[in-house]
Parts: C-alpha cells; sequence; structure tokens
C-alpha cells in the first residue's frame, strides 16, 4: 500500500466493473478516499443495480481503504452535480476525476437506430463532460487536479460500432480541450485508451468476427503491431486483465507528471503506449486556390497515393 | 461549365453561407445536381430564415447550374429524413453528402451549460449520423457513395470550445468506422478539417485567439522536442488565403468519382494548401511481460514516455 495520494479524494464513474473497478481499487491503495459511481447497468445501458459500485466499496474497505459508493447517472448534469457534490459532501473536496463509464449497442450503420447512436454518445462522452465540468469548478478554485478519460482504439476505425467509434474519439477532443481549459490551474487530463477483456469486449460483433476468423486479435483490431503478442505472464493478473490499466491510470493522477496534459495512452496487457496526436503527413501546396483540374492531375500522385 | 459531376446529386448541409456554399457552389458548376440545405439561423443555431439557401439557389440557376433549396434541420433524424427526401422527389437520386452544417456555443468547460453542450453535439455530431443514417440505404442500393464530413482542428484542442472539440473529433471517429463498414459498397467517407475567415470565426474573441496562439507555440515546443505535430496551425499567407472558397476544391474532390480510393482519412482544407493527416498512431511504447507497478511506473515514465512531452498550458501562478 502506497501514500501517493494519502489526503486526496478521488471519483471513479463506472467504477463498479472492469477498468473503472481496477482504478478505484488503486486509487484507494495509494491513500485516496474514493467515490465509487456506478449506475450497474448492462453493457447496452439498460436497467440498474446498487450491487456493483457497492461490492467495490465492500472491496476497498475490507482492504482498510475509504470509499463512498453514488449511484447517479454521469451523463444527466443533475448525476454528475451529485457526483461531484458527493466527493465535497462526504470528503471534503474532489482532486482527481477518472471517466470509466460507458457503453455499447453494436450496429452496423444501416440498422443502427437514432437511441443507439444517441444512448452511446450521451452515455460515453456526456458522462464525461457533467464531471469535468462540476469537478472542474472546484479544481479551478483550488488550483490543482487531476483527470484521466478512458477512450477506446474503437475510435480508429471499428467495423460494427461507430457510434461508439465516434463516442471515443469525442472523449479524445474532450481531453484535449479540457487540459487546456483548465491547464493554467495546475489540471492535466489525459485519455487512456485500454485493451482489454470486459462486458464491453468482446461485444456481439467481436464475437462474430472471431467466429469467422476476421481480424481475430485485439492487436490486429486496433491496427497496432508494434509489438508481439505477449507469451509469457509474470506476477498478478493475465494479460487481459482490466486491472492491468490501472497503475497508468492512477500514475497520470498524482503529481508526478505535471507536462503530461492533454495526451493519449493506451494499455494492452504490459505494454504501456504514447499516441502521437493529429500530425500533417503529406501536404500539396500552392500559391493559390487548387482547381479542379490541378486536383486531377496532383491528388493521386501525392495525398492519394498509396491508398 | 465541366462535367465532373454530371448526372450526380449532392447534398450540402449548412449550404447558405461560408464554406458550404462555396462546396454547393462548385458542385453545381462540376454538373451536379445540389441540394442546398441550410436552416439559416445565428452561428449559436439560434433563429432561422429560408433566405442564405435561396440566394445560394438563385446564384447556381443565374450561373445555368441546377439546384433546389432546403431548409429543413440536421439535429433531428426525422427532418435529416426530409433533406435526403428533397434529393430524391427533386431529382431521382443521391451521391454525395458533404455535411457542413455546424454552430457555435464557446464557454469555458467549468461555465459550459447542458444547453450549451447538447446543442452543439446536436447539430455536429447527432447530425452528421442524421445525415448519413437516412442516405446511406440509398448509397447501398446503387452500390455508390462520397460521403465527407466537415469537422475541425478544434478537435486537436481549443480552449473554451469542450462541446465542440468532442463533437468535431467524434465525427473522425465516426467517419474511420464508416469508411470500413460501407466499403464494400463503394462508398467512401472522409472527414476534413476546414478553416476560413468566417461567421464562425469571427465570434472569437481575440483574447481567446491570443490564448491559442500561445498554447499553439507551446504545443509546436512539444512537437519539436518530442516528435509531434503542431497543432491547428492558423492559415498561412496573404489575406485571400483565408477565404473559405479555397477550401471547396478539395471536399469537393473527395466527393468525386476519381477519389475512390481515399477512404477513412482526415484531409486538411485550410487555406491555400491540402494535407493529409496521420491518424494517432503509437510513438513510444514500453513493455514488460507482467503487470506494471506505480514504482516501476515513476522510474520510467519521465526517461520513456513522458520524456520531453510540453504541457501546452502549463500552470500559471495567480496574479
Amino acid at each position: 500500500m502506497g501514500n501517493r495520494l494519502e489526503g486526496k479524494v478521488a471519483v471513479v464513474t463506472g467504477a463498479g466493473r472492469g477498468v473503472g473497478r481496477g482504478v478505484a481499487r488503486l486509487l484507494a491503495e495509494e491513500g485516496a478516499s474514493v467515490v465509487v459511481n456506478d449506475i450497474g447497468c448492462e453493457v447496452d445501458g439498460s436497467g440498474g443495480s446498487h450491487e456493483p459500485a457497492d461490492s467495490v466499496v465492500a472491496e476497498i474497505k475490507a482492504a482498510g481503504g475509504n470509499a463512498v459508493a453514488n449511484y447517479d447517472n454521469a451523463a444527466d448534469m443533475d448525476g454528475g452535480e451529485n457526483i461531484i457534490r458527493t466527493a465535497v459532501d462526504t470528503f471534503g473536496t474532489v482532486d482527481v476525476l477518472v471517466n470509466s463509464a460507458g457503453i455499447t449497442r453494436d450496429r452496423m450503420i444501416y440498422q443502427m437506430t437514432p437511441e443507439d447512436f444517441a444512448l452511446v454518445v450521451r452515455n460515453n462522452t456526456k458522462s464525461a463532460f457533467t464531471t469535468c465540468k462540476f469537478a472542474g469548478i472546484i479544481f479551478r478554485q483550488q488550483r490543482s487536479g487531476r483527470v484521466v478519460n478512458m477512450t477506446s482504439d474503437a475510435g480508429l476505425g471499428d467495423i460494427g460500432r461507430s457510434n461508439y467509434a465516434a463516442a471515443s474519439e469525442g472523449i479524445i477532443g474532450l481531453s484535449r480541450t479540457v487540459g487546456r481549459d483548465l491547464g493554467r490551474y495546475g489540471v492535466t487530463c489525459n485519455a487512456i485508451s485500454p485493451m482489454v477483456e470486459t462486458r464491453q469486449f468482446p461485444g456481439t460483433v467481436d464475437e462474430y468476427r472471431v467466429a469467422e476468423g476476421i481480424h481475430p486479435t485485439p492487436a490486429e483490431r486496433a491496427g497496432i503491431g508494434t509489438s508481439p503478442p505477449i507469451s509469457e505472464w509474470e506476477g498478478p493478473g493475465y494479460p487481459d486483465d482490466p486491472d492491468n490499466v490501472a497503475p497508468l491510470a492512477v500514475y497520470l493522477c498524482t503529481s508526478a507528471a505535471p507536462n503530461v496534459n492533454g495526451n493519449v495512452f493506451g494499455v494492452r496487457g504490459g505494454s504501456i503506449f504514447l499516441y502521437s496526436n493529429p500530425t500533417v503527413e503529406k501536404a500539396l501546396y500552392k500559391w493559390g486556390t487548387f482547381t479542379m483540374d490541378e486536383m486531377d492531375i496532383l491528388v493521386p500522385k501525392m495525398i492519394g497515393s498509396g491508398f | 461549365m465541366v462535367d465532373r459531376f454530371k448526372g450526380r446529386v449532392a447534398i450540402v448541409t449548412g449550404a447558405g453561407r461560408g464554406i458550404g456554399r462555396s462546396v454547393a457552389m462548385l458542385l453545381a458548376e462540376e454538373g451536379a445536381s445540389v441540394v442546398v440545405n441550410d436552416l439559416g439561423g445565428g452561428v449559436d443555431g439560434e433563429g432561422g430564415s429560408d433566405a442564405p439557401a435561396a440566394q445560394v439557389v438563385a446564384e447556381i440557376k443565374a450561373a445555368g447550374g441546377n439546384a433546389v433549396a432546403n431548409f429543413d434541420s440536421v439535429a433531428e433524424y426525422e427532418s435529416a429524413g426530409k433533406i435526403v427526401q428533397a434529393a430524391i422527389d427533386n431529382f431521382g437520386r443521391l451521391d454525395v453528402l458533404q455535411h457542413v452544417a455546424g454552430i457555435l456555443r464557446d464557454r469555458m468547460i467549468f461555465n459550459m451549460t447542458e444547453a450549451e453542450w447538447d446543442a452543439v453535439l446536436q447539430v455536429h455530431l447527432h447530425g452528421a449520423f442524421n445525415m448519413v443514417r437516412n442516405i446511406v440505404p440509398h448509397l447501398i442500393k446503387q452500390d455508390y457513395g462520397r460521403i465527407v464530413l466537415f469537422s475541425s482542428g478544434s478537435g486537436m484542442g481549443a480552449s473554451g470550445q469542450a462541446n465542440y472539440a468532442t463533437a468535431k473529433e467524434g465525427m473522425v471517429g465516426f467517419t474511420r468506422a464508416l469508411s470500413r463498414e460501407l466499403a464494400p459498397h463503394s462508398i467512401t467517407v472522409n472527414a476534413v478539417y476546414p478553416g476560413g475567415a468566417t461567421r464562425m470565426t469571427e465570434t472569437i474573441p481575440d483574447s481567446t485567439q491570443q490564448l491559442r496562439q500561445t498554447q499553439r507555440s507551446a504545443a509546436a515546443g512539444a512537437a519539436a522536442a518530442g516528435g509531434m505535430s503542431a497543432q491547428g496551425a492558423p492559415i498561412q499567407g496573404p489575406p485571400e488565403a483565408r477565404a473559405p472558397e479555397n477550401n471547396a476544391p478539395k471536399a469537393v474532390y473527395l466527393g468525386s468519382e476519381v477519389a475512390g480510393n481515399i477512404t477513412g482519412q482526415v484531409i486538411g482544407t485550410s487555406g491555400w494548401p491540402m494535407t493529409l493527416y496521420a491518424p494517432r498512431h503509437v510513438i513510444r511504447s514500453i513493455h514488460k511481460p507482467g503487470r506494471w507497478t506505480l514504482d516501476e511506473l515513476d522510474d520510467l515514465m519521465p526517461i520513456s514516455l513522458n520524456a520531453n512531452l510540453v504541457n501546452p498550458v502549463p500552470e500559471q501562478t495567480p496574479r
């Protein structure tokens, strides 16, 4: 048990299961008092239960930590406010915010209903907005704070979940902006893209693809070919364990890295990645406005070559 | 008149003014029949007027082109369907979507209201879904289509635009997923980072412009140090380089038949150049055959992943 966050107060949304649960537990291990928020819904956002949040609070307390459960829906403005208020009322303030709440409703675009799209975008991005806003008010006053938002490499283009891809890349746009809005007050905001095995993954489309032998590995799905598959594993957990995300998330919540703000990280097993920000890869220049005739000639040779 | 788009039908949302207008005019010039959609609202999305769209249609017709005005909102699924239906009813088919419509409700994150958040996401991101979802059945049936969604470099991070940056970068994720789903049907989907002097950029206060310039410089410092790119660079060149018309050839090109191999990309159309953005990709990594501990990360991160990263908005001591 460390003391990196002794006396600090943390809020974790979606902390009842999966990635959020691991982060909440490690935050508590490091001495933070934790608001364990989870509405306890199914993967598609339906239903609700106090059990997931309650059980994580019980686990933290059993390990000698300090935690309180909250069941508000962060995707509602009142819910987001209440979650932050719970931290302030119970523990006096808020220093750390980790947004891990999210749902999936996988469908191909031509089968997706407006509800499928709206619910995923709302639950995955608006939930991060409401908590960032209300925590941001306090961060600004106390001139410190840490935010980590969970995103996904589905945003790099995943078949069968264009809603989730939109929400995931949206969370990155949000994180970069929150980091810039609050940076001068000593706040950092970063995003993590976890590649792990949770309720959300594998989803229905993944199961289909695995069954059909299409893009079978998480690495291939994510389009990341930078490291060989992990063949050996030492110590606690296993390669697809969602708890593997917690050390990086908690590290970014400590005061260790004030220079890291508005960045995107990834975690897959024992690998931790830093992503580039959007980079200009190719450019066509002209002193003046391009004509269509010019583009017909130039684009296939430059921008469009290699696709 | 040229005939790159002869027999093609295009919908341009937000075509009443600014960038959308120039895209619609160029499409018509190239032979497309165009649905000029604009509900004629203010930059903040309030109000409405038929005048902007009607004016653009009049200009297109005066130049010998073919166009029809539409004033429905992209923000609701049903009314977006009416825009698509207008193309079918008037021109019998549909090939190209240019989703340019957008609004701004800038506010720092700690002051932003729910209405400001909802309105911006509704028009940009949900609007993109509403248009695409209504159009896709038509495009799949004919096994051909071109979709261009107007995103923004603000997605790379812009103070005071949490709603706008979320919506716009969300459109990039949406674009990438769609491109893969629709590729078997010969439908391309691309996003653009546009730019230019329009109503929208006029609303940005000088103080915010200065703040963003400072942040850009910091990001450029980070780029030099860490192999990362500068973000949201301002348009280079004389004032005419800032004309919204400069976006049109590039966006229209992406909507043409010859651009069939370009899909799932982010193309910069701001100013005179045309640029291709690489998607975020892994530039540094650390590995071990097991779970990292915080002690290890404390030691290793500063000399690996975090080395030389520059905070674009570092802490300032209160005045």
